[in-house]
């Protein structure tokens, strides 16, 4: 992979030089650095995790405090995006908004990652048994409307049995349970190929033990692949919170998610179309920021991908 | 259709069945969970009535019972009551909503292949010209933008701005089966996936138009309508194929929150509002039907394919 990327030798000078060793990181950078729609994607995540970070600490109103100003007012230089019909500050509630959707974005790249880089690895580096459990679910899992399962896992989880609060964490687990098969279809066939290659064998005969084996020589190589697959697991589970909460069944009302946001303004569209505008835009960005940002890595980890 | 084609549909129809019901039995057994407890938020249940309701829905006997009911059930098509109106028997009403489902489904899939095709194709054959800048751009921007987002926007501009041309059809009336009520929900739930199969088209165009035997049909002095649709397109559907299956996916759960938004009386509306309801009955119903048409749906996908691809044989 690294080959694509080497420093040409510049034959006007007549040196002949050792081409420059670079990591699968570094190499990954100097593509993406030149893909512009990947970096505004970059610049907006970052604006985005800014905001969160800014939102925990202090939002100009609190987002739950209701009645600051009349109820449906439109925007004003005291509220640069008005008031939704409690009364609560619209750009308070979009800068909490931004947090929570760090949260679950973050936060389920990582549990799906969690959930299935170890099992892809066992499946595609075992085989056998192991690996046709794996795979069965993973096959049948294709097969399902997986978000609808997600919705169902939420409700019985939070309001059936109540076992776990509603709240970011009972939906990025549902995410997770319901979405790790990508991954680990991801990982299977990476170490599936990886495992005959000579570096493997090396490392086999060197007396490195599987564990060892995978950790250090399997899962690096499978590291593109892994960052890409991950961050497209960000845009679908920001996504699914929204559509949760857009529904009222996600998360509950006086938190400040984009999805009941949206849903909020939904009602008033006829007369106040600002409380809709401004949680749809906010999202809508968002996930084409992180959109951008996946297919730039994706066209960075692997050329031959381009779409 | 070959024998080998026969025997493949069937063992994939076996399978579609089995998962069907494992994953439809999973729900079922997840909802229930509390026994009956679809009753118990209503104000005033005396114990009396609720034990009664319980043991007309077979909620007072042990849950393998139950199962083994349902399951019967299932396998003779019958889905069972509506815990919340009594009397109401799932299975026809099923069935009359997924075909309001299908309807807009339908359109919503016209819209996503045929835009899509449509504006992939042009952007292909017109690269690098403002065509191409404006239909990939708006590709680009589009496949991230939510149908639900959509929607929103199209009811404000359908259904308010332009109310003296549109009457507010879908947002003032209430009721559904006007064909002017279609366009607007179908758009938002097709628009995004519109875009992702326009790019994709575009790239795949991009690559057979530069083949050898694309310039070998160009030499021949073939129209171009020839050369785009019969020689180059055929083999750059192939790709675009592949994300039918999880495009009808998408389309399915889309249509689950386009529906509560305007108000179409299919299946993802009554799939809310019997999970807010906690009309579990209703609920499994529901699932067990959108697993059985996604599975469906890649079914076809995969028969499509040899008839693109010859190569590809089952």
């Amino acid at each position: 992979m690294a080959i694509a990327a080497l420093p040409q030798p510049d034959l006007a000078v007549g040196a002949y030089e050792m081409p420059q060793q670079v990591s699968l990181l570094e190499d990954a950078w100097n593509r993406i650095r030149r893909n512009r729609l990947a970096l505004v994607g970059a610049g907006i995540i970052l604006l985005l995790l800014c905001t969160a970070a800014v939102a925990a600490l202090w939002t100009p109103y609190p987002v739950w405090l209701q009645a600051v100003g009349p109820t449906y007012q439109p925007p004003s230089l005291a509220h640069p995006l008005g008031l939704d019909q409690a009364g609560r500050d619209i750009l308070s509630r979009i800068m909490g908004g931004a947090s929570i959707t760090v949260q679950v974005g973050v936060g389920s790249a990582i549990i799906v990652s969690l959930i299935g880089i170890p099992l892809g690895l066992m499946a595609g580096f075992y085989r056998g048994w192991v690996d046709t459990v794996i795979s069965f679910f993973i096959n049948i899992w294709y097969g399902i409307p997986d978000l609808l399962v997600a919705l169902i896992l939420v409700f019985v989880l939070s309001d059936a049995l109540h076992l776990i609060p509603r709240g970011v964490f009972v939906i990025v687990l549902a995410f997770s349970l319901t979405r790790w098969m990508d991954v680990a279809r991801l990982v299977r066939g990476q170490a599936l190929a990886l495992r005959e290659r000579e570096f493997v064998e090396a490392a086999r005969m060197s007396g490195a033990r599987d564990l060892g084996i995978l950790a250090r020589h399997i899962l690096p190589n499978a590291l593109g692949p892994i960052i890409v697959q991950a961050t497209f697991a960000i845009p679908a589970a920001v996504l699914f919170e929204a559509f949760l909460s857009f529904l009222g069944l996600g998360l509950p009302s006086p938190m400040p998610s984009w999805g009941a946001m949206a849903n909020d303004g939904y009602h008033g569209l006829d007369f106040a179309p600002h409380i809709a505008l401004a949680p749809t835009i906010a999202l809508s960005v968002t996930l084409m920021a992180f959109n951008w940002l996946g297919d730039g890595l994706r066209d960075a980890f692997d050329p031959r991908m381009r779409h | 259709m070959t024998r080998g084609t026969v025997s493949y549909i069937g063992q994939r129809l076996v399978l579609i069945a089995v998962t069907t019901v494992l994953v439809s039995s999973i729900v079922f057994l997840l909802l229930h969970q509390i026994p009956g407890s679809a009753f118990l938020n209503e104000t005033r249940t005396s114990p009396e009535s609720l034990a009664a309701n319980l043991r007309h829905y077979g909620l007072d006997k042990p849950l393998p019972q139950q199962y083994v009911n349902w399951f019967t059930g299932v396998l003779h098509g019958d889905l069972g009551e509506a815990l919340k109106n009594r009397g109401v028997y799932i299975t026809p009403l099923l069935v009359r909503e997924a075909s309001v489902s299908a309807t807009v489904g339908f359109y919503a899939l016209l819209v996503t292949i045929g835009l899509g095709l449509i504006l992939g194709i042009i952007a292909a054959l017109r690269q690098n010209t403002w065509v191409d800048y404006i239909a990939s751009s708006a590709s680009v921007v589009g496949y991230s933008i939510p149908s639900f987002v959509l929607a929103i926007f199209g009811l404000l501009i359908a259904g308010h701005y332009f109310y003296i041309w549109t009457g507010g059809t879908f947002y003032y009336v209430p009721g559904w089966g006007k064909l002017e009520q279609i366009p607007v929900p179908a758009l938002a739930l097709g628009l995004p996936y519109a875009s992702y199969v326009a790019r994709l088209t575009r790239a795949s165009m991009l690559e057979t138009i530069r083949t050898d035997y694309v310039r070998t049909a160009w030499a021949k002095g073939l129209k171009a309508r020839v050369v785009v649709l019969r020689h180059a397109l055929r083999n750059a559907l192939i790709p675009v194929v592949t994300i039918l299956g999880p495009l009808i996916t998408g389309i399915i759960t889309g249509s689950v929150v386009i529906e509560n938004i305007f108000g179409i009386p299919g299946l993802g509306k009554e799939f809310i509002t019997s999970i807010l309801a906690r009309d579990y009955n209703i609920v499994i119903g529901v699932f067990t039907f959108y697993a059985a048409l996604v599975g469906l749906a890649n079914l076809a996908v995969d028969v499509i394919y040899p008839v693109l691809d010859p190569r590809i044989r089952y």
